[in-house]
């Protein structure tokens, strides 16, 4: 009768000594894995967007939450006058990075993604662009 | 019949079937990049080798191999499999393989055999092309890099639209779709090459980067510019009409479209879109509710009174909205001064047809253009007008050896076709060259004898009195052995089919020309062939199926020209404009805007704030063909189905809602949706008996006739030259219809203004070279046009397209077929 309660108290008093699984967030931040899914990044190339506007990323994303516009530069060459992604719709699979013919679009480590507003969760272009 | 044997199954087709027309017909696919069913083979791409066990020892192309009795066809072994990896890697060595940016991917043919092939690797290496692109106008970009040599572009061009844009320059590595002189692209801008094109080196402009082809929703539909009734496949995304798809299988014209139903699409999403209502207040037009706008109009239209109403109808509504448009005044108003087209435009149909015929429509249809032996086409403009015809016509003429005979007031393209024969008469004498063809016939007793029967043949054998080939010959400039010439051929030929172009801007093709041309068809035993008659080309799209729901007056009603009279004169004192621009397309442009300023409720419903709306007292704002489900009639009387695309634009109803709601306002009946409306159209109209919408299915349905001719003689009215002046005729422009082509950014963009078309001689004696301002003036009125000069116009004559708003033909012009007019710089 005793026996089983000391046996259990002993793992709990165990655990005492060891290191804690959590994490204190936000004090202390998780070390993110390199090939963790966070918030996307369009990158550059030349001072320009490599994006090309072929539109695959949204043609593939299950979660319908990708909007490409194609313009015409000067050089009649096409580009992405718009690129949205709303992360509330995201699921952060990833299938538009690996759709990108031209690696155009890669995923961050960025998790932080709370915000106030329901607009702030439409990344545009230009926000996108200054991920690092 | 041949019978052979492909894949192991067992096939019998036609003798002059090649290889792979029976592969297709057993449904067994052979990948090819050169063909397109409309087009002569070529065998240029060497994709469709297939072996034949009794030609062993190399490949056959499927595409030119005509099938041969017991032929054992092998069409995929590992050894045809290699050949045509072989031929992909050859073509991807020069391809530049930039579909991330090409418009073309997803219905590129390359892309999907090279996906299917699995070609992943090259054993070859080679620079690639650098050809400079063609950038220089604005409906169709040249990326000559991308080009697989099919020389599908050129076929086309040559065979069906009988320009001849392009042609391969250079040979070897550095052969390459060449254009004149290898300079930038100037052409009719019809976009064939482009819809055969099975890669990206050919692109729609307008379409360029707009989306990709696998995200539009392909809609089927029919165009809304002329009345030829090509269907066509709309590509839409997002609430937007972005481009037309090509679909090889679509009408009798296997997909092939002119520059307007190509490219002519943007007035559906224009800016320029009406959204709401507006209603005049305080002389000002201001947005209004619906509410507001419709209750003003029912009680605009009743408190005017059954006589003091009058109704000018588009035939671009659906067969189902003018039917609701006649029962609002006929059944509702209780008014029967309902017309459309200036009363003239349709008068060939509505009374000229329905006199000599029994009913109001052409007694042929289209597809026995091709089936002829001749064409006897009343006017050049056949071509300008239905441009689709005239492939028809360019591929009778071409393909089946048909005699082509045009009488014209001017040349134009259809003259330029091998063995054509242009019969050019002095402006205004149609009729009486009519008749005089008409009197040779009589004379040397090549009368029919399927003629003696019709009613009425001896009188207008009397009539026919002093039309001799040589008076004829004097008044029209036609020399009278050709005369003769002309008539004799026309009786002679075993099939002959005339074609007479309708059109606002034609004012002396109504009645008594449609009544002379059926006499010479009755005469000659024309009538009731297959490949003979009389076609009768209505203008807008659905001006034959407006002419069957009965827009036009009778009993006692007014035509247009007596209600634009009546308005002036303050009988008419409500006038219900629907899709019509009078101030532009009618005859005499101070007269008819004068008159709508008189009346004293002007009502106003179109897509657009066109002149005449700017008039009105409420503007109703309507949806385009792109926006409602319905169905158009063609000049062929085929019953096509127009379905829905897109939802309307802004605040914008149908002419359906419209009516329907305006006839419920005024206490009469109301339909819940257009297929309700159709279903009282099959009982109450004649010919449309029993049809539904499901019958029509994609073809669509031909409204049947039963000939019961009658001859009723025509007398020519003499043409007074006015010496030192010009003869001004008027009529279509190719990349224009009515006046709604002004919204396509296409059209606008090869066409933007009105121009004026004046012979050499004449360009010689004034003094006036291309794009020239001169001055055209009659009757006290004057408008400044760009001058045009070239060699298709005879001495004497001036040629004007009459579809645009500024410096418009119709100021000068007062309905008579020949205006004389005095020209300076």
């Amino acid at each position: 009768m005793i026996m089983p309660l000391l046996k259990g108290l002993g793992i709990t008093l165990s655990h005492l000594f060891k290191k804690p699984v959590t994490l204190q967030y936000p004090d202390e931040m998780p070390e993110v894995a390199p090939r963790f899914r966070g918030l996307h990044a369009l990158n550059i190339s030349h001072d320009k967007a490599k994006c090309v506007a072929c539109y695959l990323c949204p043609t593939v994303c299950p979660a319908k939450c990708i909007k490409v516009e194609a313009g015409e530069d000067e050089n009649h060459n096409k580009y992405a006058a718009e690129y949205e992604i709303d992360m509330l719709r995201c699921i952060f699979c990833g299938y538009c990075v690996e759709a990108c013919p031209v690696d155009a679009v890669r995923m961050t480590q960025t998790f932080e993604l709370a915000n106030y507003k329901r607009a702030d969760f439409v990344f545009t272009k230009d926000r996108l662009l200054e991920k690092k | 019949m041949v019978n052979l044997t492909i894949d192991d199954k067992k096939v019998t087709v036609p003798k002059d079937a090649t290889i792979y027309d029976a592969a297709k017909s057993a449904g067994i696919r052979i990948p090819i990049l050169c063909h397109d069913k409309k087009l002569h083979p070529f065998g240029g791409c060497r994709m469709c080798l297939v072996e034949v066990e009794q030609m062993k020892g190399r490949l056959i192309p499927a595409c030119t191999t005509p099938v041969t009795e017991g032929m054992i066809v092998k069409t995929t072994t590992p050894e045809i499999i290699n050949a045509r990896k072989l031929v992909l890697e050859l073509l991807l060595l020069k391809h530049p393989v930039d579909c991330p940016v090409c418009d073309a991917a997803g219905d590129c043919d390359l892309q999907n055999l090279t996906y299917e092939y699995k070609v992943n690797t090259n054993q070859f290496t080679d620079e690639k092309f650098n050809h400079k692109i063609d950038y220089e106008n604005p409906l169709i970009e040249r990326d000559m890099n991308r080009c697989i040599h099919c020389g599908k572009c050129a076929r086309i061009c040559d065979e069906i639209v009988s320009f001849g844009a392009y042609t391969f320059i250079n040979r070897g590595i550095e052969a390459k779709m060449g254009t004149e002189f290898d300079g930038p692209l100037n052409c009719e801008f019809c976009g064939s090459c482009v819809s055969v094109c099975p890669v990206g080196a050919l692109v729609s402009r307008p379409f360029k980067f707009k989306a990709r082809w696998w995200s539009l929703n392909k809609v089927k539909s029919v165009c809304s510019y002329c009345g030829t009734g090509c269907q066509l496949t709309l590509g839409v995304k997002g609430n937007k009409v972005l481009t037309t798809v090509y679909d090889e299988n679509q009408g009798f014209h296997n997909g092939q479209l002119c520059t307007r139903g190509r490219f002519g699409y943007q007035f559906v999403n224009s800016d320029k879109r009406l959204s709401t209502p507006l209603v005049r207040k305080n002389g000002r037009l201001e947005p209004a509710t619906w509410d507001e706008a419709l209750a003003a109009v029912a009680e605009g239209l009743k408190s005017a009174g059954s006589d003091a109403v009058a109704g000018l109808v588009s035939p671009r509504l659906t067969n189902e909205e003018l039917y609701l448009a006649r029962k609002l005044f006929k059944d509702v108003l209780g008014s029967n001064n309902l017309d459309h087209s200036a009363g003239y435009a349709h008068s060939a149909l509505s009374h000229g047809a329905m006199e000599s015929l029994g009913f109001a429509a052409s007694p042929s249809t289209v597809t026995d253009i091709q089936k002829s032996d001749l064409l006897l086409v009343v006017k050049t403009d056949a071509y300008e007008t239905h441009p689709v015809l005239g492939f028809e016509i360019n591929l009778g003429v071409k393909r089946k050896g048909v005699d082509l005979r045009v009488i014209s007031d001017k040349k134009g393209k259809l003259s330029r076709l091998p063995k054509a024969k242009t019969y050019v008469y002095k402006p205004g004498n149609e009729i009486l060259l009519v008749n005089a063809l008409a009197k040779v016939i009589v004379d040397n007793n090549l009368t029919d004898p399927s003629a003696m029967g019709v009613a009425g043949l001896e009188e207008y054998n009397k009539s026919l009195e002093g039309y001799s080939p040589a008076q004829a010959a004097e008044v029209c400039g036609i020399a009278a052995e050709e005369i003769i010439g002309l008539a004799t051929d026309y009786a002679k030929a075993d099939k002959a089919l005339i074609l007479l172009p309708l059109g606002l801007g034609y004012p002396g093709h109504d009645k008594a020309l449609a009544q002379a041309l059926i006499n010479l068809a009755l005469v000659a035993g024309k009538i009731g062939k297959e490949g003979s008659g009389v076609l009768i080309m209505g203008e807008k799209n659905n001006s034959q199926g407006a002419v069957d729901m009965g827009v036009y007056p009778a009993g006692n009603g007014k035509g247009a020209t007596d209600i634009i009279a009546s308005c002036a004169a303050g009988a008419t004192k409500a006038l219900y404009v629907v899709g019509e621009n009078p101030v532009v397309s009618y005859p005499n442009r101070k007269k008819v805007a004068d008159a709508l300023d008189k009346v004293g409720f002007l009502v106003v419903q179109d897509l657009f704030l066109t002149e005449t709306a700017e008039k009105a007292h409420v503007v109703l704002p309507a949806c385009s063909f792109a926006e409602k489900d319905g169905t158009f009639t063609s000049v062929g009387r085929m019953v096509q189905r127009v379905r829905k695309a897109i939802k309307p634009i802004g605040a914008s109803r149908s002419d359906f809602d419209i009516l329907n709601e305006l006839s419920s306002r005024l206490g009469g009946a109301s339909f819940a949706d257009s297929s309700q409306v159709f279903v009282e159209i099959a009982r109450e109209v004649a010919g449309y008996n029993g049809l539904t919408y499901d019958k029509l299915g994609d073809e669509g349905a031909l409204v049947p006739v039963a000939v019961k001719g009658r001859f009723v003689p025509v007398a020519a009215s003499p043409v007074k030259a006015e010496a030192g002046k010009y003869a001004l005729v008027t009529g279509s422009a190719l990349y224009h219809c009515g006046t709604m082509s002004r919204f396509g950014q296409g059209p606008m963009h090869v066409c933007p203004e009105g121009y004026a078309e004046f012979s050499r001689e004449d360009a010689a004696v004034l003094k006036i070279q291309d794009n020239d301002l001169v001055k055209l003036t009659s009757a006290g009125a004057e408008i400044n046009l760009k001058a045009k000069v070239n060699m298709r116009m005879p001495k004497g004559v001036v040629f004007a397209p009459y579809h645009f708003g500024e410096e418009s033909i119709n100021n000068i012009t007062d309905g008579s077929p020949v205006t004389w007019v005095a020209v300076s710089k």
